[in-house]
């Protein structure tokens, strides 16, 4: 079958009309769903004539018919291009797209068509139900709970990505994290400068690939004279992060640090936050524990400013490997065997072990509940049992819950963060519930103090720093765009 | 005063109408409720965080509530004056319901006016509901007038400015003011003599406020800074008041009968299967945000004249 006919000169009028005879005979044998005798005669015709945009698209739904994709899609794009005003054609060729599966290609050209004859009802009802589709495939693939890996990371091209001799900022060397490297980073971002997405995207896959080694429930051994530290929430408040290290000291092996979640949205500084904590912890990765917070996920991204910063910043395609990345983020840590920390709290069931965090399959958004969906999302109460979580996610648990759930698994306490506190900490259920928040007036209205956890390999016994929220600068409007702040005065 | 501060506070006030333009257009994208204007004076920005959403919604709401109660008190000689208007869309939208009013003001910045009654050149769907077939519209001094509409640039924080500008209104028909998070721009004095001015001037009247309220606690704090960073004066005095004391004032300033709610309160009132709709658009990860923003603004209303005695939440 040619389909390679350049739009050649006018053909004679004998042509056309030996051309016209075949098309007779050929649409004949369409009627009678002769399929492959049509095609022959069709092509035979436009030998003939090579400018008839009929033929092409008579000789499209016949291959249509046969499933021949591809050649109907050509076929009709030929018609199209000899005839532009051809609206059959364009039905064609919508028709082409729908069975191959370009639903979106197939709406532009019903598209077409509705406004060309805007009073056709059978193209408006093709048009409509192929938005239908279009916008049913778009909800699905909104809402789609990872059915399959979809591997964003192996479609990343580090190598095509070069660094302009203009780049002034930190490099990794050999494509690793140096202390140096970290360093310069902060520097670069306190400066409101961008790290090169060469660097960023190398990062993100690093992280990935130690994650994906990871199990759920991580144990972390803190020898008796060391120190460890723990912080709660961040919500891209960069300059609070730094102020957090400048109080208690850079990570490093003798400084190790566990950050417990919500590292991004609702500030406006969530890059910056994220690949400073990615950087530590491919630079230590045994010193510095990173755990999965409820903001950590698809639906919060979307909602609260990490998505659109990242677009914004880089492009959708590494906020989507962003999603892919948080999925392997551990979801709780064990110091000691003696101290559980996880970002949300504990569970509707009483009989959860410890075994059972470590054997939660991950990879994935967290569900509407269970105990993936629980650790990440519950929130303590003060009266015992449990309720129902005023949040609508997650449950509600009480100082009884608490002490079963540490006596069953022999722990001393639990650290959560999660909720926004006045003084940036919270002691409760007779100090066995720890809730420790560390961003600062949070999104520039709470006024809350933040706080975080220091406590010795040997006694394991809280020690608590709080501290006020420092300037952050007053960049472009954009950098406000999540600050519940500019809602105030209009 | 020192003209260089007045200005610097003047630009950042003018930013806030922008800034709220394109937060309810980005609500009204994201299906809070209907504007079919709000298009043409925003430009589309990326999403902004629920909790404003939603406050812009019980906003909008409140204030259609109040203004139904009003026209249904009302025959087809009424006016709605709009204090600090901005690009506020309520003309085009009353126009497309059946309700008539019979006069309707507008006043901000003049710099806020005049872009405003650009827009409105530029658009034949604005233009050609502001003047009928054979109307004309007029441009004076900067102003925009016509049967009915009239866009005024006018300093509301001095006085004298106000008055002269407010000759358009009818002082005997019974008239809407509604002035939405404008008195906190003002000083005190300066709040309080304008309220005190437009009671006395309007004997058939209805004050609508929305401003801040119960600032006297952290949350004031945390605002009256971020004010003084954008090189705007903290609120005054009168916004530590709580809703009932809020109310309690207005009658001191010639309003005879005031009410005041907070907007957890007017949240709570606006109907049910619309509330309901709208907190299924973005689902909150947390309530304390919103309920900080809530308990810290009011709807107020307050009248001089018995016709509206009885306008109150869900009345």
């Amino acid at each position: 079958m040619s389909n390679h006919e350049e739009i050649t000169a006018p053909s004679t009028q004998e042509d056309i009309e030996a051309a016209d005879k075949l098309k007779n005979e050929a649409n004949e044998y369409f009627k009678k769903q002769n399929y492959d005798k049509a095609i022959e005669l069709y092509s035979q015709a436009i030998e003939k004539n090579p400018n008839s945009a009929v033929l092409y698209a008579n000789r499209s739904i016949a291959n249509l018919r046969l499933e021949n994709f591809g050649y109907a899609l050509g076929d009709a794009s030929k018609a199209i291009a000899l005839d532009k005003g051809y609206t059959k054609a364009y039905y064609r060729r919508a028709a082409a797209h729908m069975s191959l599966g370009k639903y979106k290609l197939a709406l532009t050209d019903f598209e077409y068509v509705t406004t060309v004859r805007p009073y056709d009802q059978d193209a408006k009802l093709k048009y409509s139900e192929c938005n239908k589709i279009v916008k049913k495939i778009a909800f699905e693939k909104a809402i789609s709970v990872d059915k399959k890996e979809v591997n964003i990371a192996d479609s990343i091209n580090l190598d095509s990505m070069t660094i302009e001799d203009e780049y002034e900022g930190p490099m990794l060397e050999d494509g690793k994290v140096t202390l140096n490297f970290v360093k310069e980073l902060m520097e670069y971002y306190k400066q409101q400068k961008k790290l090169h997405k060469k660097y960023a995207y190398k990062i993100l896959l690093d992280v990935k690939t130690y994650l994906q080694n990871q199990p759920s429930l991580v144990d972390i051994k803190v020898p008796d004279d060391k120190k460890f530290t723990m912080c709660g929430d961040i919500h891209g408040q960069f300059y609070d992060l730094m102020n957090i290290f400048k109080l208690n000291g850079l990570p490093s092996d003798e400084n190790p640090y566990l950050f417990n979640g919500d590292f991004v949205d609702r500030g406006s500084f969530s890059v910056e936050c994220i690949f400073t904590l990615f950087s530590y912890k491919l630079l230590y990765p045994d010193h510095f524990y990173m755990s999965r917070g409820n903001h950590e996920t698809l639906d919060m991204n979307r909602v609260y400013g990490f998505r659109g910063e990242v677009t914004s910043k880089y492009t959708s395609q590494m906020a989507d490997l962003f999603t892919e990345v948080y999925n392997w983020l551990p979801l709780a840590h064990c110091i000691n065997g003696r101290v559980l920390v996880m970002h949300g709290g504990l569970f509707s069931k009483d009989d959860v072990t410890l075994e059972d965090i470590k054997n939660v399959d991950r990879n994935k958004q967290p569900p509407e509940d269970g105990i993936m969906c629980e650790l990440l999302w519950s929130d303590p109460q003060p009266m015992q049992g449990r309720s129902q979580s005023k949040r609508g996610v997650g449950c509600q648990f009480g100082p009884d819950v608490t002490h079963n759930f540490l006596q069953r698994n022999k722990l001393d306490y639990i650290i959560r963060s999660h909720e926004v506190k006045n003084d940036g900490y919270e002691v409760a259920h007779d100090g066995k519930c720890i809730t420790v928040f560390s961003a600062p007036n949070y999104c520039d209205t709470m006024g809350n103090l933040g706080a975080f956890i220091t406590m010795n390999g040997k006694d394991l016994v809280p020690h608590f720093t709080t501290y006020e929220a420092v300037p952050h600068p007053d960049v472009k409007p954009m950098a406000y765009a999540n600050s519940i702040f500019n809602f105030l005065c209009q | 005063m020192d003209n260089r501060i007045w200005s610097a506070e003047e630009e950042a006030i003018i930013a806030t109408n922008t800034e709220a333009t394109e937060c309810k257009r980005c609500a009204v994208e994201l299906g809070y409720w209907k504007d079919d204007y709000i298009g043409y004076f925003a430009k589309h920005v990326d999403r902004k965080a629920p909790e404003i959403n939603r406050g812009y919604y019980a906003r909008v709401k409140g204030v259609e509530m109040f203004i139904h109660q009003f026209l249904e008190r009302c025959d087809t000689k009424c006016q709605i004056i709009n204090l600090g208007c901005g690009f506020d869309t309520l003309y085009w939208r009353l126009k497309d319901t059946t309700q008539a009013v019979g006069n309707f003001i507008e006043l901000d910045f003049p710099a806020v006016t005049a872009k405003k009654a650009h827009i409105i050149k530029r658009n034949k769907a604005l233009l050609e509901k502001i003047c009928n077939e054979d109307g004309e519209v007029v441009i004076r001094e900067g102003d925009l007038h016509s049967d009915g509409y009239h866009l005024v640039g006018c300093d509301l924080r001095c006085l004298t400015d106000v008055k002269r500008k407010l000759s358009v209104a009818a002082a005997g028909a019974p008239t809407l003011v509604l002035a939405e998070c404008v008195l906190v721009y003002l000083r005190s004095d300066a709040a309080d003599a304008l309220l005190r001015h437009l009671a006395a001037a309007f004997p058939r009247c209805v004050l609508l406020t929305y401003e801040q309220c119960s600032l006297d606690d952290k949350f004031g704090e945390v605002m009256a800074r971020n004010l003084r960073g954008r090189g705007v004066a903290a609120p005054g005095r009168s916004h530590a008041l709580g809703p009932a004391d809020g109310a309690a004032r207005l009658q001191t300033l010639g309003w005879g009968r005031a009410r005041a709610w907070d907007m957890v309160a007017v949240w709570r009132a606006l109907p049910d299967e619309d509330r309901a709709r709208v907190e299924r658009l973005e689902m909150l990860d947390e309530r304390e945000l919103l309920t900080q923003l809530n308990s810290h603004y009011a709807l107020a209303v307050a009248t001089t004249c018995d016709l509206f005695a009885d306008m109150d939440l869900n009345a």
